[in-house]
């Protein structure tokens, strides 16, 4: 009983993910025909444009297919891990983006550090010293990381600690695990800052919220730890709505992930797609466009999981309308 | 040294609160509360919202909400508990003073097995070091509240019923075995015959372990069933305090006389209930004077000279009443009159047709994961013109239901509606003219004053829609014609200015009977239309209700779970139970000789006292 | 006699109700503004003014914050930025807000088809990584900020129906509204009359608040090349064309930053502020 009120509610959110799916493939394939003049031409880049080469991206595109025929046909090259080739340079694009992959897994999972550690603690502390000045800076702290992009963020910390006090290497993204993290360092604290304000915003207002609760009262009125209140009352019930804006952090982390790299010039799949944008390379931008969204949505799957497993009250099968 | 006190404090009161002084910033919420509980003994703190009573409770207990403050001494026992870190309460709360609140459903932690909540009070206890030990003593502790049902222990708090929550809540409470319990209003937010077993419960529980307890209530009635000692708070002041049995026989306080008289009856129907007018003021505007003397009848320049304090008048009962020597025989004249109140009975001829008929009405609710709920099964009634007619039922029983049912704001699933000849049990299906006939005929009074309003709109915009942009519009809406709507109702012509949040609960639920009778209707389904409101005013809308049916023929169809309040004002009764009507009568009949074992229940829940019980 | 004494403590307690650091933001914001409409009369040059010769210069007594690498004067062209800075997230908050105020309303009281088919296409579109889409759209279709504020009020749109309709959703079982169902009042009065006089004040509170989310993102497009046209004074933009002189000249991408987040902090504060006080 228990176990399949899980079950349903995993499939039913299969079910959503799926055609999201798809649509989210639909669209970065009509990038092609969105992007302005002649797909052909889009696809053709700087190479020359005798009838010869035309006719090879014709029929590598499937050009000449009805619109649904094209896109099905892309879409399975697409699973079978062919995402076309780059304009520049005549290279596959997954194995650009494969180059690429690395320097942006390091960032990402580092701020994602940051973010969940640092965050939920402040956001924590301030709460339980509510009214406090601690509390007022960590909500200030919360105000101005919300409002200041990664790339304004990576501009003054770049200033502050690459150009005037050198404390950290301003260029590359190093080699070998210590020599990267010492690179990665400010542009992971520049991609951190902004989401840990969410995170900083969401877990302060939900503990405030756990605190004034009926059961906390109740917890203290029967003489139970300030620990256990802390901990199995407060910060458990709290975590819920943290989970819930997982999305939230994760589409942050992805989007603050492309600018931080090229506030940074680090060589990440972030900083490829806006290259492939401005160059409007259009098979690397339906490469990694794809490659983003879904691992969004698939990590936004993740996290409902977890939540059902986390909140016994959808485990127990009551489903609230 | 410490034995002596200790054993000094063992003769002693068990709890003394002296000067207590509640605040919130700079604004008082109580001023200088005396309170002395005795070991074993129960006492009352009776008080209508605003008292103060709740927040006095968490004092006493050492957790005041962040920006409440108190002032005074609160000690246990000899301990000042006031002056004790908050490390050194801890040792103190659960082991020696515990506490249980309202809300069964907000008391539990959803995310721990309702068995943990008492587990956890067990643990760092030599004796119950084991998981097994725990869970034995758990379940002897829920055997103990009576709950015998060993899978509850494992099951969630959301997954019990609210009587169930509020039994764990009781144990866990209990599970360090204090000797002072604080109930805040624990019976408050549970159906009436739930609430009869819980209070039968604490009772027991209290007698068994000779343990203290604090019952902080709104209910008169209640305090004086259930306690020996009677406090009564009103607008952060003791008025009163004495036996439970000497202040119901002969109170000695016009607000706690008012408090009684307004109580309406439920053995027998008054011509009028005795109401006290206005409505409680807030603490901090009565700081230097008698807070009750606004709405006092025999206030006097004394009493708002400076704040009476409270003062013997004999061995055991205390009084915050100036004038009480000289008044003492108009309040006792009083008490007598209304005691052998003349009951009156209605009769009333049946011989036009009815003005409502419900056939075999059902209707289905589509609930979680597709799951049918059946909230009104097979319900059929009859309201005639002019008859009031009540509706009991506790929660789930499908009277809300059924009541929206009948204004068109729930279509039934099945069955026949008529109201005034007209088929209404679909207004979708209806045509627009007939439709606008029965909203004439029929309209609705909605349980909570507070959002019974608009809170956008002034009183005098919400009456002046409903007169000109209702389906049962009667022409523009003029300035006379909102103040003859207001004066209906009790209320001067200077309200129609007014916004919602500057009212009272008991003017907001007048300006909401204003608002339906603008469309001079013929019938109003009240549901629980007094049930939000303090004793003291819920005494001035039934009057309200019964001369509005005076005046202009109206009839009701009374929902309700207060079979008090339907005793005053209905006629006939039809019982409501899961979705099915059990029972029905006049409400003479049902209430003096209930047939069904389930009306006979809901009757033995109401509280009685000693006094009553004797002839 | 209770009257005049209440009218006392509020008058007494107005400093508190607008606390200080609410008045810097709306002074902040006030500067923007007069930057944005009397730029011409404060700039010391005109931004478009190229000295190639000069180049980029630090600070000095003719160029406060000294000048970029085409010679032109980083003052004045922070100074005309505050137009984009204040048109685009204007048109972004206000437009997509009214939308949704419509969708919210229309989904949160009608309910059935009309809410499921919204909200599933607010479920979609809340699932899309929106700064991804607004980069890759952008940059592909080309036309710059304008291309850049539409695309930002579709994503916009979407959470803040989402809003509208919570706020609907509240307001609906309340007894007033089927205080008004049962006179028969109709269902675009009870909209329009009662529901949404009800969530406006939440309406704006968030308007505010995403105010500061789409200047924050226009700057993020134009920082990367995608949003005004190249030459534009843009404070993003400056960012983007001045990112090789951090060394010669920090303050050219310094001022423009710090008005970034100064003028996003300041909505966000009074957006908080203006949030609480409905709560309240």
């Amino acid at each position: 009983m228990k176990g399949s009120s899980v079950v349903v509610f995993v499939m039913r959110r299969f079910a959503v993910a799926i055609p999201l799916l798809l649509i989210i493939s639909f669209g970065v394939f009509a990038l092609v025909h969105i992007a302005p003049g002649d797909p052909v031409r889009s696809l053709l880049g700087a190479r020359a444009s005798d009838p010869a080469t035309l006719a090879a991206i014709r029929e590598r595109y499937h050009l000449n297919d009805p619109l649904l025929v094209q896109y099905f046909k892309w879409l399975s090259q697409v699973v079978q891990g062919d995402l076309g080739v780059s304009i520049q340079g005549n290279r596959a694009v997954t194995s650009t983006i494969a180059d690429r992959l690395p320097v942006t897994v390091f960032l990402s999972l580092m701020s994602t550090v940051l973010v969940l550690g640092v965050g939920i603690a402040l956001g924590a502390v301030a709460a339980f010293r509510r009214g406090t000045r601690l509390d007022r800076a960590v909500v200030m702290f919360g105000v101005v990381g919300i409002s200041s992009p990664a790339f304004v963020t990576g501009i003054f910390l770049l200033y502050v600690f690459g150009s005037l006090l050198h404390w950290f290497p301003i260029f590359g993204p190093g080699t070998g695990f210590l020599d990267r993290a010492w690179h990665l360092t400010l542009p992971a604290l520049a991609l951190a800052i902004s989401v840990m304000a969410i995170v900083v915003k969401i877990t302060r207002a939900a503990m405030i919220e756990e605190l004034d609760r009926d059961y906390v009262t109740f917890a203290r009125a029967r003489g139970l730890s300030s620990r256990r209140i802390a901990f199995a009352y407060v910060l458990r019930n709290a975590l819920i709505p943290v989970v819930t804006a997982a999305g939230l952090i994760v589409v942050g982390i992805v989007a603050g992930a492309i600018y931080v790299e090229v506030t940074f010039s680090l060589p990440g799949l972030g900083a490829l797609t806006v290259d492939a944008v401005q160059k409007r390379d259009i098979p690397t931008i339906q490469g990694t466009t794809l490659l983003f969204s879904v691992f969004v949505v698939l990590v936004n799957l993740a996290i409902d999981v977890i939540y059902t497993l986390i909140d016994p009250r959808i485990r127990f099968g009551r489903v609230e309308s | 040294m410490n034995t002596a006190v200790a054993r000094a404090g063992q003769e002693g009161p068990l709890l003394t609160v002296e000067g207590l002084a509640i605040s919130h910033g700079a604004v008082p919420i109580t001023t200088s509360l005396s309170i002395v509980v005795e070991r074993g003994e129960t006492i009352a703190i009776v008080g209508e919202s605003g008292s103060g009573k709740s927040l006095t409770a968490r004092a006493i207990a050492g957790i005041l909400p962040p920006g409440i403050n108190a002032a005074g001494a609160v000690t246990l026992d000899g301990m000042p508990l006031m002056r004790l870190a908050e490390r050194e309460l801890r040792k103190i709360r659960g082991f020696r003073v515990s506490m249980l609140m309202q809300d069964p459903f907000t008391m539990l932690n959803p995310l721990l097995r309702s068995g943990d909540h008492i587990d956890e009070m067990l643990r760092g206890r030599p004796d119950f070091a084991s998981r097994a030990a725990r869970a034995a003593e758990v379940k002897r502790r829920l055997a103990e509240v009576g709950i015998v049902d060993e899978d509850v222990a494992r099951r969630m708090p959301f997954q019990l019923s609210g009587g169930m929550c509020q039994r764990v809540a009781l144990a866990a409470a209990l599970a360090r075995d204090p000797e002072l319990l604080i109930a805040d209003e624990p019976s408050t937010a549970l159906d009436v015959t739930t609430q009869a077993e819980i209070i039968r419960l604490l009772r027991r529980v209290q007698r068994e372990r000779h343990m203290s307890l604090i019952l902080i209530t709104h209910n008169l009635r209640l305090a004086f069933s259930t306690c020996e000692r009677i406090y009564v708070l009103y607008a952060g002041s003791l008025l009163e305090v004495g036996d439970g049995a000497a202040v119901e026989r002969q109170p000695f306080h016009p607000y706690t006389l008012g408090l009684l008289l307004s109580e309406p009856p439920a053995d027998i129907r008054v011509p009028r209930l005795v109401a006290i007018r206005g409505s409680v003021p807030r603490a901090a505007d009565v700081i230097d004077r008698c807070g009750f003397a606004d709405r006092c009848d025999w206030a006097k320049q004394i009493c708002r000279a400076s704040k009476p304090p409270l003062a013997a008048r004999d061995a055991s009962r205390f009084t915050a009443c100036v004038r009480q020597d000289e008044i003492q025989g108009e309040l006792d004249a009083l008490r007598t009159a209304a005691l052998s109140a003349a009951p009156i009975t209605l009769r009333r001829d049946e011989t036009e047709g009815p003005l409502v008929r419900v056939d075999a009405l059902v209707k289905t609710f589509v609930g979680p994961r597709g799951r049918a709920i059946r909230a009104v099964k097979d319900v059929s009634l009859r309201i005639m013109p002019g008859e009031s007619v009540g509706l009991v039922g506790e929660s789930g029983s499908g009277k809300t239901t059924l009541g929206r049912c009948l204004v068109g704001l729930e279509t039934p699933t099945a069955g026949d509606i008529r109201i005034n000849g007209l088929a209404a049990a679909d207004f979708g299906a209806m045509a627009k003219a007939d439709r606008a006939r029965v909203r004439q005929t029929i309209q609705m009074i909605f349980q909570d004053p507070y959002s019974t309003l608009n809170p956008r709109h002034s009183v005098g915009q919400a009456l002046s829609e409903a007169l000109g942009a209702s389906a049962g519009a009667t022409g523009p809406a003029t300035p006379e014609r909102i103040a003859t709507l207001l004066a209906e109702v009790g209320l001067s012509a200077a309200y129609a200015t007014r916004r919602p949040a500057s009212l009272s609960g008991g003017e907001r639920q007048r300006v909401a009977i204003a608002r339906a009778l603008a469309v001079k209707p013929a019938i109003l389904v009240c549901d629980e239309p007094v049930s939000a409101l303090d004793v003291s005013v819920q005494a001035q809308v039934l009057n309200l209700f019964k001369r509005l049916q005076a005046e202009h023929g109206l009839s009701y169809l009374f929902i309700t779970h207060d079979l008090a309040v339907v005793r005053q004002i209905a006629e006939r009764i039809y019982v409501l139970y899961l979705g099915e009507i059990v029972e029905e009568g006049p409400t003479e009949r049902v209430i003096g000789d209930p047939k069904h074992p389930y009306t006979r229940r809901l009757i033995e829940s109401i509280p009685r006292s000693a006094n009553q019980d004797a002839p | 006699m209770s009257a005049p004494a209440i009218a006392e403590t509020r008058k007494t307690k107005l400093p508190r109700h607008l606390p200080i650091v609410i008045l810097i933001a709306a002074l902040i914001i006030t500067v923007v503004v007069i930057c944005a409409v009397f730029g011409e009369g404060i700039a010391p040059y005109s931004p478009f003014l190229q000295r190639l010769g000069v180049g980029d210069t630090p600070p000095s007594a003719a160029h406060i914050a000294g000048t970029d690498l085409l010679g032109r004067d980083v003052l004045s062209r922070v100074i005309y930025g505050a137009r984009t800075a204040l048109v685009g997230p204007v048109v972004v908050a206000t437009g997509a807000f009214a939308i949704a105020t419509l969708l919210g309303l229309l989904s949160g009281y009608l309910g059935g088809l009309v809410d499921s088919a919204i909200m599933r296409w607010v479920d979609f579109m809340v699932a899309l990584p929106g700064p991804l889409v607004a980069i890759v759209v952008v940059g592909v279709v080309g036309g710059g900020y304008w291309t850049a504020v539409f695309v930002l009020v579709v994503l916009f749109t979407a959470p803040d129906t989402r809003i509208v309709r919570s706020a609907v959703l509240e307001q609906r079982p309340l007894p007033y509204i089927d205080a008004a169902r049962t006179l028969g009042i109709s269902k675009a009065r009870i909209l329009f009359v009662h529901i949404l006089p009800n969530v406006l004040p939440i309406i704006l509170a968030y308007v505010v608040l995403d105010f500061a989310f789409a200047l924050v993102n226009l700057a993020g497009l134009s920082f990367l090349g995608l949003g005004v046209e190249p030459g534009t004074p843009d404070w993003g933009r400056m960012l983007f064309e001045n990112r090789n002189i951090l060394f010669s000249n920090p303050v050219a991408l310094l001022l423009p930053a710090a008005m970034i987040i100064l003028t996003a902090v300041s909505m966000n504060l009074i957006g908080d502020w203006l949030f609480e006080r409905i709560a309240k």
